[in-house]
């Protein structure tokens, strides 16, 4: 793989074929027809834009499509085939952590790269401190936060 | 939006591109999370961004007490390290307090340097830290004083064609930083207070983000505070003193009546958490 493509999803694509100044979220939606990821700010605030970059989440709103050549991009259409990620899809849907289900794929994303960067050892208080760049609109956050209990307990 | 992007791999290069571009052409990119906004909003219209991805310049290395961070790694990378925690938690605490975990894993120091914003959770720490940020230009590098470095609000002494390469905190410090939000993610503070305490004097250094034109240190409170633990009594005059003198406003986040309430709070908080342990009198058990 060179400095010419990006791996999303496990398939290379070629950067050439994307403006300069197109941003990840754009690409993965409207270019690759990956409409898992959602548009919900546009401007970083609300999380439902998340993707992993190399492991880590990452905001596709806030991030040039051209400032990841080599990199790998999971979205949540390919995260089942992580172990963690599919822990993470059970429990949300053990707990019934979905209403409108806007804000799902980035919670769902940001939880699985959250649970692989952290130690198994990190407190419950750090796990839910680091989820709050995800917003939610509908749930009032008690199911999610009994998601994330849920699939902290399941990858220890 | 309309730009094309350019990313070279040598610092030279890059600072030469920049000195070449007319004002308002080019833009600087680390992390984006400022600039793109900036951008899609309009309130910058370049024709084309420098990319500082390929720069060797995401770096963390210590040289005895003395920490260099590279002006691109990512946030997240600071917070993480674990010397950085234990030997100055007062900037692992305002880094974390940035945005969000996946806004840290893009956003850089040298982004938040570059954008000086007086609301920002990392100059209050930097000035208590005495860091120096080190510039790279077309034909001479130089060092500036991070209380130097910010002239105003979004105005450094950054000249055409310079880059900030990387970040110097000369002496590891007990520190602390605090801040007050609406939400305590994604939301930028009302008041942010760090603190931290030198090996000599002034021994206190006391810093805000939340007031106007720019982060300050508040040397008045400093002075206030003994080398050793503060009394009960000192660490009130001082937070008293910050209230009265801190050049607070009222904008959409907070009123100047709220922030003086808040400041002297935070800074009884932050100098009390850093406070040297009371040495008992010989002969005390
Ligand atoms: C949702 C959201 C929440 C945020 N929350 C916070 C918060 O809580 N606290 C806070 O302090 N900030 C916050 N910010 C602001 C921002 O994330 C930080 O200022 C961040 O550190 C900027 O870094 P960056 O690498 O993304 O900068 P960029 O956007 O890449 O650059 C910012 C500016 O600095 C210049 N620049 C960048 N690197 C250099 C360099 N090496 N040399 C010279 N100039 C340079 C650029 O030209 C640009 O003008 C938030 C932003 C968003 C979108
Ligand atoms: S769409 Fe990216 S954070 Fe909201
Ligand atoms: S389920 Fe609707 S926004 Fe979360």
């Amino acid at each position: 793989m060179g400095d010419s493509e990006l791996v999303v999803n496990g398939r290379a694509t070629a950067l050439a074929s994307v403006p300069e100044d197109e941003r990840l979220l754009d690409t993965l939606r409207w270019r690759l027809g990956l409409r898992g990821t959602k548009e919900g700010c546009r401007s970083g605030d609300c999380g439902a834009c998340v993707v992993l970059v190399d492991g880590r989440s990452t905001l596709s709103c806030l991030t040039l499509t051209h400032e990841l050549p080599g990199a790998s991009v999971t979205t949540i259409e390919s995260i089942s085939e992580d172990p963690v990620g599919r822990v993470v899809q059970d429990a949300f849907v053990a707990e019934g952590a979905v209403q409108c289900g806007y804000c799902t794929p980035g919670f769902v994303v940001a939880l699985t790269g959250l649970l692989k960067e952290l130690p198994p050892s990190a407190p419950l208080p750090e796990l839910l401190d680091e989820m709050q760049g995800n917003l939610c609109r509908c749930t009032g956050y008690g199911s999610i936060v009994r998601a994330i209990v849920r699939a902290r307990e399941a990858t220890r | 939006m309309g730009f094309t992007l350019v990313a070279p791999d040598q610092p030279k290069e890059a600072c030469a591109l920049l000195a070449r571009s007319a004002p308002g052409e080019i833009s600087v990119l680390a992390g984006g999370t400022d600039v793109l906004p900036d951008v899609e909003a309009g309130r910058v219209r370049p024709s084309r961004l420098l990319s500082l991805r390929r720069l060797p310049w995401r770096t963390l290395g210590w040289n005895g007490g003395s920490l260099t961070i590279g002006s691109t790694l990512p946030l997240r990378e600071i917070e993480a390290d674990p010397g950085v925690r234990e030997r100055i938690p007062g900037l692992a605490q305002a880094v974390h307090a940035v945005g969000s975990l996946a806004l840290r894993h893009r956003a850089t120091l040298g982004g938040n340097l570059g954008r000086a914003a007086p609301t920002s959770d990392l100059l209050p720490i930097l000035l208590t830290l005495d860091a120096v940020v080190n510039l790279v230009g077309v034909d001479a590098s130089r060092s500036v004083p991070v209380d130097q470095f910010v002239v105003a609000s979004r105005s450094t002494t950054l000249r055409p064609g310079e880059l900030i390469a990387s970040i110097t905190i000369p002496e590891a410090r007990p520190s602390q930083y605090v801040w007050q939000r609406v939400r305590p993610s994604n939301d930028i503070s009302q008041v942010g207070v760090a603190a931290a305490r030198a090996s000599r004097p002034p021994y206190w250094r006391i810093a805000l983000g939340g007031v106007v034109p720019r982060s300050i240190r508040l040397e008045g409170a400093e002075r206030l505070l003994p080398a050793v633990r503060p009394l009960v009594s000192e660490l009130e005059a001082a937070a008293a003193l910050a209230a009265r003198l801190a050049p607070f406003a009222t904008d959409k986040r907070a009123s100047e009546a709220y922030r003086r309430q808040l400041v002297g709070i935070l800074v009884r908080r932050a100098v009390a958490s850093i406070s040297p342990p009371i040495v008992p009198p010989v002969g005390v058990a």
